[in-house]
């Protein structure tokens, strides 16, 4: 009894002291594992059969017929200029305006909190919501943004009726709604920097530049890098914005890949080429956020 | 396989214990079934599941529960469809859109019923009954073949919603007259003999802007005469163009002469692109949301319910709404007529029309006691007395007993116009890729519609792809 | 770091300790004129940014006839007829009302959001704490997996999560739903703890373990007090995106587990295109949860990490 009690944890002890990372982290692998990777890589062996969900024939083994045939799909290649534009653009508003907002709220002052929260709103929104009352503020008989310019210029103002305009408004709607992301990711990288840091600054006089250069930038960079990338998968997968708003018009102005991709999954049931279609997208993304990542991290191994 | 076992243990002791219950008059044990259907979320469903509840007994003696999974129209295609094709096998009935059914026919997921009315003489009855456009229509796959798949639930058609105190305004009438050369058409009958050109002119003629009269009263915003369905979402501008090209006697690929039908030289046949720019033409007289592309059947609706049209094309499934004071500041102004035609040659409407509505169907997988008890869920839903019922709650009915009996046209304002328009309905295309061509045609139509290409552009567009994509699938040799 | 440098220097540096002092003295006065002015500028612009929901609110507040009212209406009689609606209507023209269910969907998102981001949160940050201080051989490697998991648009996923569900008899539990959600908020839970935890300096939990404090202690005692303001943050969003989920939920969650968005979307298409004030109702009611949950977590991640010691 006594050998086995001394003995035991013993074991146990040397065994969580050598494998603690692996303990700490195997949770978390086996729900996503599971929930995500499994479906993950059923979806990418589909992509080599030739199969569609709404018929019976069975699936048959085509090697990359797929790939094949959507890399040389010129739809496709638009679908993803459309959505490298929304991308772009998007994110980098995103950036520019979720900044802006964190240093007006990054110092105290009265009624911080409860404005904070008015900014922080949309994001909680529903995408429905969201789409519908958009739709509704660009529409050109009751919209407000229309009704607005029309007490001026006696015009109804139809935003949607042009490719720009229609690209414009659904990323106007995608910053407005995600810049408070950006801007509670940069703010807790704002409220972190010590204070004291601020106040040798400035009695040291350094222009507003350097300062934020060699004092703020250090503390916001890894969650800004965060933002970024996140930022970046999301606004990828752009659907709902755009389904609900102008349904991919006027045309196929604003079809983005995303919902191209749901066509071809379950208004097509080209069931397999959706998952070479959907495994394409994911390369892109890899590629994009490791160039990323490198670069990020050069630059922050140069400074 | 041990699933497949007890399944069909299961289903053997069904019709054991329904063999028994036969035989011995009622007194095995009563089975408890639930039959589950997806539905749209919507007033006929509504109605549907509310009599079911209140009135539906089974003749067999089991206790039937018939549960309908309301799910919002938006998105009922997507959960029906993921439900259907990954095999979740949770639906035993499913109110289906028409165009669907080769999709999930092909896919094994909707039970053909064939055997099953063949063995049935009341079903016999009740699909004599039907009108023969909407057994095409709900039914068959291949299209117009002799194979059934479906019941309708809600037929509906297109009609002609206007505003009664407009054109039946005497200052109106005047100004008409004296603009027009012709008279107003005010009550319905008049309305029921509108064709295209006339409803041009009504289009020209209420067009106001902010500022001026209308019927005696200031306008305090732009108003506009006519509208139909202009969207890319889903059907939203082909189910009105297919009208204007049936009825300028061209056509769309007709899937019953695969594979000898061609899609190039008859999609964007000479008479087709005229039937085109005449719809687009039109497009000039309605609100600006026309120009966005994204005027669907719900814009439509909602500028007609806010005062801000003189008339438009809806389906039925809307007028209940029109008509609701709650929901419509037309509510007591709605008047209802037949779809405007095109004036053939020898002077008679040409009415053709795209149907809608939806029919239900049964699941390959519902099988045994629940399948007979589902065929028998549906013949009390078309039987007379309930579908009369249901046409006074506000529903359509398929049935000639029903749609042609002295009173149905008493139960709503709009209903004189639902019998004879059915004579003048056809549908699209039944064909599994059929989304695909309904994608790219609402694409082409959208691009039309706001002015990116002409009508002649889109048909050619369209007809190449079909005649790609029909290939490819073997529908056209 | 040059920036922290300085902060060393100027504390043994006395000329310049006075000069700080004299600076707080002035900076007092400053900050009630400065706070004021940043105070009415935070205000206009918040205003602004918040019109097109305040507007969502008003609308739930209006009758059907004022919703579209052409010119918009911004002063009218409040109604209370959309939230009734809500919980109690009648589907059909003459039908009695029934109940919408709403009260259960509400339960729903609160429960499953609820759950699947505490979840989340406890395996993600233990995840994340292993990631920072016991690196994996290719640790940079499981790191971007984890991210990729969310690269892809949900609907490729959806068919082989539905027979996932099918074979474990997942469809329509609540267990499903939470785990899936799990799932969804992992990656991001366990990317910003990492940061967070990078961002501790290494030297206090050296000096706790030289003492011969546990693991368990230097983690519980030490590392997390100090990312109060992350797990906090990380909360805040991973309910966001939990709470208005909208597709996993469309498909995967039976009648009795149907969430908020779903219903949400019974209000626009239907018979009669958008509800506008049943929709606004929804939304509005929809909104107080995350609103007084973050409100409620807003100090801990605005007033951040204050102590002077964090690197870099």
């Amino acid at each position: 009894m006594t050998t086995v009690a001394t003995t035991k944890p013993g074991f146990f002890e040397r065994f969580f002291a050598r494998h603690r990372g692996p303990l700490l982290v195997s949770p978390a692998i086996l729900v996503l594992v599971a929930m995500n990777i499994f479906p993950l890589f059923w979806s990418f062996g589909l992509s080599f059969y030739k199969y569609r969900a709404n018929r019976q024939a069975e699936p048959v083994f085509v090697w990359f017929d797929n790939y094949i045939k959507i890399l040389s799909d010129p739809v496709v290649w638009s679908r993803f200029q459309t959505t490298a534009i929304f991308v772009a653009i998007s994110v980098l508003f995103q950036l520019i305006v979720g900044f802006l907002l964190a240093v007006l709220f990054e110092k105290q002052f009265p009624g911080r909190r409860v404005l904070l929260m008015l900014v922080l709103t949309p994001m909680m929104l529903s995408f429905v919501a969201v789409g519908a009352f958009f739709r509704y503020y660009y529409e050109p008989t009751f919209g407000l943004l229309s009704q607005a310019i029309k007490a001026i210029t006696g015009e109804p103002f139809i935003i949607l009726q042009s490719p720009a305009g229609a690209i414009g408004a659904i990323i106007f709607a995608d910053v407005w709604m995600w810049s408070p992301f950006v801007m509670l990711l940069v703010l807790a990288g704002l409220v972190s920097v010590p204070k004291h840091l601020y106040e040798a600054a400035e009695i040291d006089r350094v222009s507003w530049w350097r300062r934020f250069r060699t004092i703020t930038f250090p503390y916001i960079r890894g969650l800004l890098l965060l933002a970024v990338l996140f930022r970046t998968i999301e606004t990828f997968k752009l659907f709902d914005a755009v389904f609900l708003i102008t349904e991919g018009g006027p045309g196929t102005s604003t079809e983005t890949i995303a919902v191209y991709v749901y066509r071809v999954a379950f208004q097509y049931f080209r069931t397999s080429e959706s998952a070479a279609l959907g495994y394409i997208l994911l390369f892109v993304v890899v590629v994009l956020t490791n160039l990323y990542l490198f670069f990020v991290q050069r630059r922050a191994r140069e400074t | 396989m041990s699933y497949l076992k007890k399944l069909r243990a299961s289903v053997l002791g069904g019709a054991l214990a329904a063999a028994l219950g036969s035989a011995f008059g009622g007194m095995a044990a009563a089975e408890d079934i639930t039959i589950n259907m997806a539905a749209p979320d919507w007033p006929p469903t509504r109605i549907m599941q509310d009599l079911a509840n209140k009135e539906y007994k089974a003749k067999s003696g089991n206790s039937v529960k018939v549960v309908l999974d309301f799910i919002p129209w938006p998105d009922y295609y997507t959960r029906l469809a993921a439900s259907l094709t990954s095999g979740e096998k949770k639906y035993n009935m499913a109110v289906s859109d028409s165009q669907w059914l080769g999709a999930f026919v092909e896919g094994g997921y909707y039970l053909k019923i064939n055997d099953i009315i063949d063995k049935d003489p009341e079903l016999q009855a009740i699909f004599k009954d039907l009108h023969p456009n909407l057994v095409a229509a709900y039914s068959t796959y291949p299209h117009k073949s002799a194979n059934y798949y479906g019941f309708p639930q809600m037929p509906d058609v297109l009609v002609n919603y206007y505003r009664k105190d407009l054109f039946c305004n005497e200052d109106e009438q005047k100004a008409f007259q004296d603009k027009m050369g012709y008279k107003l058409p005010c009550t319905p009958e008049e309305m029921n003999e509108v064709d295209w050109k006339m409803w041009e002119d009504f289009g020209k003629f209420f067009r106001r802007a902010k500022g001026d009269k209308l019927a005696g009263q200031t306008l305090d915003d732009d108003f506009y005469g006519i509208a139909y369905q202009a969207g890319k979402g889903y059907d939203f501008n082909s189910m009105q163009i297919n009208g204007f090209i049936w009825q300028y006697g061209a056509d769309i690929w007709d899937e019953t002469k695969a594979p000898n039908g061609q899609a190039l030289g008859v999609v964007n046949s000479d008479t087709a692109v005229k039937a085109l720019e005449h719809y687009l033409s039109l497009l000039q007289y309605a609100p600006p949301v026309a120009k966005t592309g994204t005027m669907d059947i719900f814009k439509t609706d909602e500028l007609f319910r806010e005062g801000k049209l003189a008339a438009h094309i809806e389906w039925i499934g809307f007028a209940e709404t029109t008509i609701n004071k709650e929901m419509s500041k037309v509510a007591d102004k709605t008047g209802f007529a037949k779809m405007p035609a095109t004036k053939g040659a020898d002077g008679k409407m040409i009415r053709w029309s795209n149907i809608g509505g939806q029919p239900f169907v049964l699941t390959t997988w519902t099988e045994g006691a629940t399948q007979s008890e589902a065929i028998e869920f549906v013949k009390w839903w078309l039987s007379t007395p309930v579908q009369t019922k249901f046409a006074q709650a506000g529903g359509q009915s398929g049935l000639k007993s029903v749609f042609a009996s002295a009173d149905y046209n008493s139960y709503r304002p709009w209903n004189h116009a639902f019998g004879p328009s059915l004579d003048w309905q056809k549908d699209v295309w039944h064909i599994p890729e059929f989304f695909e061509l309904l994608v790219q045609q609402q694409e082409e139509f959208d691009k039309a519609i706001t002015g990116q290409q002409g009508a002649k552009q889109a048909l050619d567009n369209i007809a190449a792809f079909q005649d790609k994509t029909l290939r490819e699938a073997g529908h056209i040799e | 770091m040059p920036g922290s440098s300085p902060g060393h220097e100027d504390r043994k540096n006395t000329d310049r300790a006075e000069g700080r002092l004299a600076m707080r003295f002035r900076r007092k006065r400053e900050i009630g004129r400065a706070g004021l002015r940043r105070s009415l500028v935070a205000t206009i612009i918040s205003l602004i940014y918040f019109f097109p929901v305040l507007w969502i609110i008003l609308t739930a507040f209006k009758t059907h006839n004022d919703a579209l009212a052409v010119p918009p209406i911004f002063l009218f009689e409040p109604t209370l007829e959309n939230f009734v609606s809500v919980f109690s209507r009648a589907y059909s023209k003459g039908a009695e009302a029934i109940d919408t269910g709403f009260a259960l969907f509400f339960f729903n998102s609160i429960f499953t959001a609820g759950t699947s981001v505490l979840l989340a949160l406890i395996i993600g940050t233990v995840a994340a704490y292993g990631f920072s201080r016991y690196p994996l051989k290719g640790n940079e490697t499981y790191m971007f997996i984890i991210l990729t998991t969310r690269m892809l648009p949900p609907i490729i996923v959806i068919i082989p999560i539905f027979l996932m569900f099918r074979v474990t008899g997942f469809s329509g539990t609540y267990h499903g739903l939470i785990l899936l959600y799990a799932a969804f908020n992992l990656p991001f839970t366990i990317w910003m703890m990492k940061s967070f935890f990078d961002e501790l300096p290494r030297e206090v939990e050296d000096a706790a373990r030289m003492d011969g404090s546990s693991e368990w202690h230097v983690f519980f005692r030490i590392c997390l007090p100090q990312v109060k303001a992350g797990i906090a943050a990380t909360a805040v969003f991973g309910l966001i995106l939990t709470w208005n989920e909208f597709l996993f939920s469309l498909l995967l969650s039976g009648v009795n587990t149907r969430t908020v968005p779903v219903a949400m979307a019974q209000t626009i298409g239907g018979d009669i295109g958008v509800r506008w004030g049943l929709l606004a109702a929804i939304e509005t009611l929809f909104l107080i949860p995350v609103v007084l949950v973050t409100f409620l977590l807003q100090n801990q991640f605005l007033r951040g990490v204050t102590f002077g010691t964090i690197k870099r």
